[in-house]
């Protein structure tokens, strides 16, 4: 009985260690609106798993990390929103930016990914 | 025992099959591929390090995974973008105008990650007849951007300049009313644009900025009604005689808040004898939204000097004096709401927007104002939109002047604007 009842945490621990060693992942909601990310700027550490939620104020934005190969559109108000996962494995600051023309300020419309 | 020992056999092997089963066959693979990465990076540092130094790793984080490519249009994908502006205006006690007010086509194109171009052709009014007073074919913006740092880029060409709330954002679906404020028209004269270069970029923490030189207003065209409106060269062969200083500062640093200021500055006399007025545009403005709520405010003053002597100088050339104030001033506020539920794809906006504008609050020393360009309006209308980037709007304006003698003109107006 005492046996048993000093086995037990060990296999939970035989369990636990089983596991994965699972990635941080971290939730970023922004909203893109003519001609401005919000947040634009974001810092994660490396490692972490970036889920980005966009939904957009106005009409059909862009999100291009150039860095990664990333180039999606984001949904106009009202139709839903852009998910994007990224794995920011390595320190460094990776610009965003909008890659579908929304207006006469479209090219300022940038942010920037930090892993630190 | 027996059973401590087979609860806990259970337990490990769920956990293993859920470390083995909770990643699909994709992901596995992935992971598998970044291990693989992983080792032969370090393989390729140690063997580039030698016995001392090891390779610092380039940042080129890969994306972990990706959503499959959104289904996308052939036609939301073209590189070319644009508006339109179709109004129907009336006066009252003037005869009724239907107006296809703006056909406007945008072009980008990217050299490379770091060099862009971007343009901005507009017909306004539908017509361009040699020089006489019809439409107008317009290069609003046609330029390079060369992006060296997040905090400094390069920009040249022909550009906006960088003042007031709608100089910059200046889409139909993105403003409420058929036409522009009016503070927008006359104090600052917006679409504002001009031949330029300057720097812009992000400076963190919420803040952004563009400080450009620009060719300069001619202080030749400004008038008692429409203020600077008549001084812009628009990239005709601009005169870049005392280049103009132009700057806005930008703070999108809190949830739904955009805050601008700007200014701008320069002599403005280069078609003019013996008088070179100074003119000097500060300008603020704010846009906030809370639940369904949108306020928006701006306030901008001009001021110009030597304005008497501009007079005079006008005066002997036409014969007539153009009556320029020493100071200029307007401001508006306009809050809306938008009626339907968010997850409605459908939108409906109410608004009204008070607008004070004077072209003659401050007169130089011997000229008296012209009380009539001492204005006020409300506006009050509606934009009911079918989808995010097509607006039908409505609105009625209420114009008031400090003049006893000539009545300002309520105005009815609907309009379509579209953007693509």
């Amino acid at each position: 009985m005492v046996g048993a009842f000093m086995l037990r945490p060990l296999f939970i621990l035989l369990a636990l260690a089983a596991l994965p060693a699972a990635a941080e992942t971290k939730v970023v909601r922004m909203t893109a609106e003519r001609f401005s990310f919000f947040p634009s700027q974001i810092r994660v550490k490396a490692g972490t798993v970036v889920e980005f939620h966009i939904h957009s104020e106005d009409t059909n934005h862009g999100f291009r990390i150039p860095a990664a190969g990333i180039d999606q559109v984001i949904p106009k108000r009202g139709k839903g929103e852009l998910k994007v996962i990224y794995h920011a494995e390595r320190p460094g600051r990776y610009e965003f930016e909008c890659s579908k023309p929304c207006g006469a300020g479209h090219t300022i419309m940038r942010g920037m990914l930090i892993v630190e | 025992m027996k059973k401590t020992l087979i609860g806990g056999l259970v337990v490990f092997w769920a956990a293993t099959a859920l470390a083995q089963t909770a990643p699909d066959p994709q992901t596995r693979r992935i992971e598998q591929l970044e291990n693989r990465v992983r080792q032969l990076e370090q393989q390729i540092e140690k063997l580039l390090a030698g016995p001392r130094v090891a390779a610092p790793p380039e940042p080129a984080p890969a994306p972990a995974a990706q959503p499959p490519p959104a289904p996308e249009s052939v036609e939301s994908r073209l590189p070319l973008s644009g508006y339109m502006d179709f109004h129907f205006n009336k006066p009252r006690g003037e005869p009724a105008q239907l107006d296809f007010h703006r056909f406007v086509l945008l072009f980008g194109h990217s050299f490379s990650d770091r060099i862009k171009f971007w343009s901005e052709l507009e017909l306004e009014h539908g017509l361009v007849e040699g020089r006489e007073e019809k439409g107008e074919l317009e290069l609003e913006q046609a330029y390079l951007d060369f992006l060296v740092k997040p905090y400094l880029n390069f920009r040249g060409g022909m550009i906006l300049a960088p003042v007031g709330l709608i100089n910059e954002r200046h889409e139909p679906p993105s403003f409420y009313g058929v036409e522009r404020p009016f503070v927008d028209s006359v104090i600052l004269p917006s679409t504002w644009f001009d031949t330029g270069v300057g720097v812009f970029g992000d400076l963190g923490r919420g803040f952004r900025y563009k400080a450009y030189v620009m060719s300069p207003l001619d202080a030749a065209e400004f008038n008692a009604e429409e203020g600077l409106r008549g001084g812009r060269q628009k990239g005709f062969q601009s005169s870049f005689q005392n280049v103009a200083q132009t700057a806005r500062l930008e703070y999108h640093g809190l949830p739904r808040l955009a805050w601008g200021a700007s200014f701008w500055r320069g002599n403005t006399g280069f078609n003019l004898r013996g008088v070179n007025p100074r003119v000097r545009v500060v300008e603020t403005d704010g846009r906030y939204r809370v639940s369904r709520f949108d306020f928006r405010a701006q306030f901008a003053q001009v001021d110009i000097s030597k304005a008497g002597e501009l007079n005079l100088a006008l005066e002997r050339e036409g014969g007539i004096s153009p009556n320029v104030a020493e100071r200029m001033r307007g401001f508006y506020i306009e809050p809306a709401a938008r009626l339907l539920p968010r997850r409605w794809r459908q939108d409906l906006a109410v608004f009204f927007r008070y607008e004070s504008f004077d072209t003659q609050n401050k007169m130089p020393r011997g000229f008296l104002p012209l009380r009539q360009f001492d204005r006020s309006a409300w506006v009050v209308g509606a934009t009911y939109y079918p989808e995010p980037d097509v607006a039908l709007k409505w609105d009625y304006s209420f114009l008031r002047n400090a003049s006893s003698l000539v009545r300002a003109a309520n105005s009815l107006n609907f309009g379509i604007g579209w953007w693509f």
